[in-house]
């Protein structure tokens, strides 16, 4: 069991560390959990979790701050849990190092699907470069990172050098929501950072040329008000 | 002056006249011009008029001609008894003209007063009752300035004309009282002329007048704060009732679900605890959109919505509806008719998602099963058309608008379940984005219309960096 990942929990309602607890260790994970933030940043350098669950709402913290902290010194993923329409926060904790989020309530299959995905980043960014030659599957398409060739089936998808840029960002990236800011910056440059329209018709661009539906995309997917996040096969 | 000539002119007539009048005579016409005299400037003039005639008369018209000097003894009385009668006539008409002017100067406190009354009825503006009366007492007392201090919840101070008071204290004070106290005060600055009882006691009645006005509208205040919070209060109960209501029906399910799940009724492998499970899930869904809904419905009531507006492409949003609204959608046909060359729309993409989901919901569930719900939209002038129709039950034409109320429920109430807030959280959003939500009865059902501004501040949507090569 001593290799099994292990997740910090910082959460202040004691109903939700419970379930928790419960649940990620029937998962077969080890669970410490922490009601403050000053604790869990003392048990994140003590107990050396493999990921951090953090609840933006904390009593003696901003998320955020708790967030910038952990920043300082580790890489560890971090998935914030934070209720509905406080996307502001969501936006600031994952533009200052968080990796993922989570609006109460979410179902568990939500949240393993999240830790998977984090595990899976933290393991390819240790595991040297080998992220970069890796082809990316996802229904009938395949992205092929190092040769930027992307198929629908068997047939090449023609994208332009911007929309394979952003493709490119977001496969590499799959499963994690990537804020509009992240995006923008990495695709377009620091200056472009709140031209969220060139996201939004870009997006359009991309579903159209890859989705069976451009209107209820499958692998393209919005988080409203946060970014995107690109689903691709596990 | 004028006495002086009218004198010097009477006796010129007079004294052409002299050999055809006796002396008896031209006293008793002399009488005339004396009252006149009085009656025009006077007691004061009246009588030094009396004498200067006395001394005409005598010059004038009794022998000898042109001397004081006065030989029949009968030209005696005639003198002393004309200068009693001028006197006593002068006096007596003198009093009545001094009683004249201070009736006319009653007569138009009298008027002023019932203007100053007249304009501050009805006044509800304690701003404005404040104006009126300095503009008053500045006008009547026509002093070199005036300063008007009222106090209350928000003190002010009007000041005429609008510039520095003087170095020197105001020549008056006037408290302005009321049963609850002093509510301010005029302060009179006049050093010309200085300011009489009578107009102190004018003012002072200005003063209470005013004081009853603001009171009144102090009162009326108070009264419509009542009022208001009364109504909320009764809002408040609707809200906790119907509110309690929804939370338990769904708290309901799972409480059953759960505990026959946690108990033997259930066992194991049964098809049936899918189903409770399934039950839980779905509910615990329901109970969230609800708190969701109370939530908005607040944030909208304190003002506090503020949408966060992005250029937004309204297919993406309407698709990221329809792929959530997907299990619910199941027994309808949803229709969408968006022509793709729809310019981007400066909209907060999680509350728009919010109006066409409250739309839609309220679609399905007024809708009957097998029907089309279809989303339209099309540019019309500055401004983006909306339209979610249904091919549900209408709505009498004088609750159009008023489906749009909190918590309010058309007939069907008992059929369907909701807080009776989806449509006013809509109305909310989309009023924030300067737009204009209504409903309408169409040829085969009902149909929610919106519009919002294709503009952001008069602006619209910046060029996209071109991007043509293709790999």
């Amino acid at each position: 069991m001593s290799n099994a990942p292990h997740i910090l929990v910082i959460d202040d309602e004691p109903q939700i560390l419970r379930a928790m607890r419960t649940i990620l260790t029937e998962k077969q994970f080890r669970v410490t959990t922490a009601s403050r933030g000053e604790e869990g940043l003392t048990l994140a350098a003590t107990t050396e979790p493999d990921i951090i669950i953090l609840d933006l709402g904390l009593p003696d913290m901003e998320g955020v701050e708790v967030c910038t902290r952990l920043r300082e010194w580790t890489q560890t993923p971090i998935i914030i849990l934070s209720v509905r329409d406080s996307e502001r926060d969501k936006v600031a904790a994952l533009d200052t190092g968080a990796d993922d989020y989570l609006t109460k309530p979410f179902s568990i299959e939500e949240l393993l699907a999240r830790v998977r995905v984090a595990l899976r980043h933290s393991a390819n960014r240790k595991g040297a470069q080998g992220a970069q030659s890796k082809v990316v599957k996802a229904g009938p398409i395949t992205i092929d990172l190092a040769w930027h060739i992307v198929k629908r089936g068997e047939e090449e998808v023609k994208l332009t050098g911007t929309e394979h840029k952003l493709l490119a960002y977001l496969a590499a990236n799959h499963g994690r929501v990537l804020t509009h800011q992240s995006i923008l910056t990495h695709v377009w440059g620091q200056e472009d950072a709140d031209h969220t329209e060139y996201l939004r018709v870009y997006m359009r661009q991309l579903r159209k040329k890859l989705e069976a539906d451009p209107e209820r995309p499958q692998f393209i997917l919005t988080e409203p008000g946060i970014g995107y996040r690109f689903i691709a096969d596990e | 002056m004028f006495a002086l000539m009218l004198i010097a002119s009477v006796t010129t007539v007079f004294f052409l006249l002299r050999d055809a009048l006796n002396t008896t005579l031209v006293a008793l016409l002399y009488l005339i011009p004396l009252g006149i005299i009085t009656a025009l400037w006077g007691l004061g003039p009246g009588i030094t008029s009396a004498f200067i005639t006395f001394l005409t008369l005598n010059y004038f018209f009794i022998k000898p001609y042109y001397t004081f000097t006065v030989h029949q003894p009968a030209d005696i009385v005639i003198l002393v008894v004309f200068l009693m009668v001028a006197v006593v006539i002068g006096q007596l008409v003198g009093r009545a003209q001094a009683g004249l002017a201070a009736a006319t100067a009653r007569e138009r406190e009298a008027t002023q007063l019932y203007e100053l009354s007249t304009a501050l009825t009805g006044l509800q503006d304690e701003h404005a009752i404040g104006r009126i009366l300095a503009n008053q007492v500045h006008a009547l007392a026509e002093s070199e300035y005036l300063e008007l201090y009222i106090t209350g919840i928000e003190p002010f101070v009007y000041q005429l004309p609008e510039r520095n008071p003087p170095e020197r204290p105001p020549e008056l004070i006037v408290p302005i009282e009321a049963a609850r106290g002093v509510l301010g005060e005029i302060r009179l600055w006049r050093a010309e002329q200085a300011i009489s009882l009578r107009e102190q006691r004018l003012f002072q009645t200005f003063a209470s007048q005013s004081a009853l006005a603001l009171e009144r509208a102090w009162l009326a205040r108070a009264e419509s704060r009542a009022r208001v919070l009364e109504e909320s209060d009764r809002l408040k109960t609707a809200i906790l009732s119907s509110v309690s209501h929804e939370l338990r029906t769904p708290l309901s399910t799972i409480k059953a679900a759960a505990s026959s799940l946690r108990g033997k009724e259930v066992s194991w492998d049964s098809p049936a605890r899918v189903d409770l499970v399934a039950a839980i899930d779905d509910e615990a869904d329901h109970l969230n959109m609800l708190v969701g809904n109370l939530l908005d419905m607040s944030r909208i009531e304190s003002g506090a919505l503020n949408p966060k507006r992005e250029w937004n492409i309204l297919p993406e949003i309407i698709g990221s509806v329809l792929a959530r609204m997907k299990r619910l959608a199941v027994d309808h046909k949803l229709e969408v008719d968006v022509p793709e060359s729809l310019p981007l729309i400066p909209v907060d993409y999680v509350q728009m998602e919010q109006v066409f989901t409250n739309l839609i919901s309220n679609s399905l569930k007024y809708a009957p099963a097998d029907t089309v719900v279809c989303i339209r939209a099309r540019v019309e002038g500055e401004s983006v058309h909306v339209q979610v129709s249904n091919q549900g039950p209408q709505v009498p034409q004088e609750d159009l608008e008023r489906i749009f109320d909190k918590f309010y429920r058309t007939t069907a109430a008992d059929r369907v379940t909701g807080t009776g807030l989806g449509l006013s959280i809509c109305r909310g959003i989309i009023e924030a984005h300067d737009g204009h939500i209504w409903a309408e009865n169409v040829a085969d059902g009902l149909a929610f219309n919106f519009t919002v501004p294709l503009t952001w501040d008069g602006a619209l949507p910046p060029p996209l960096p071109m991007d043509t090569e293709a790999e």
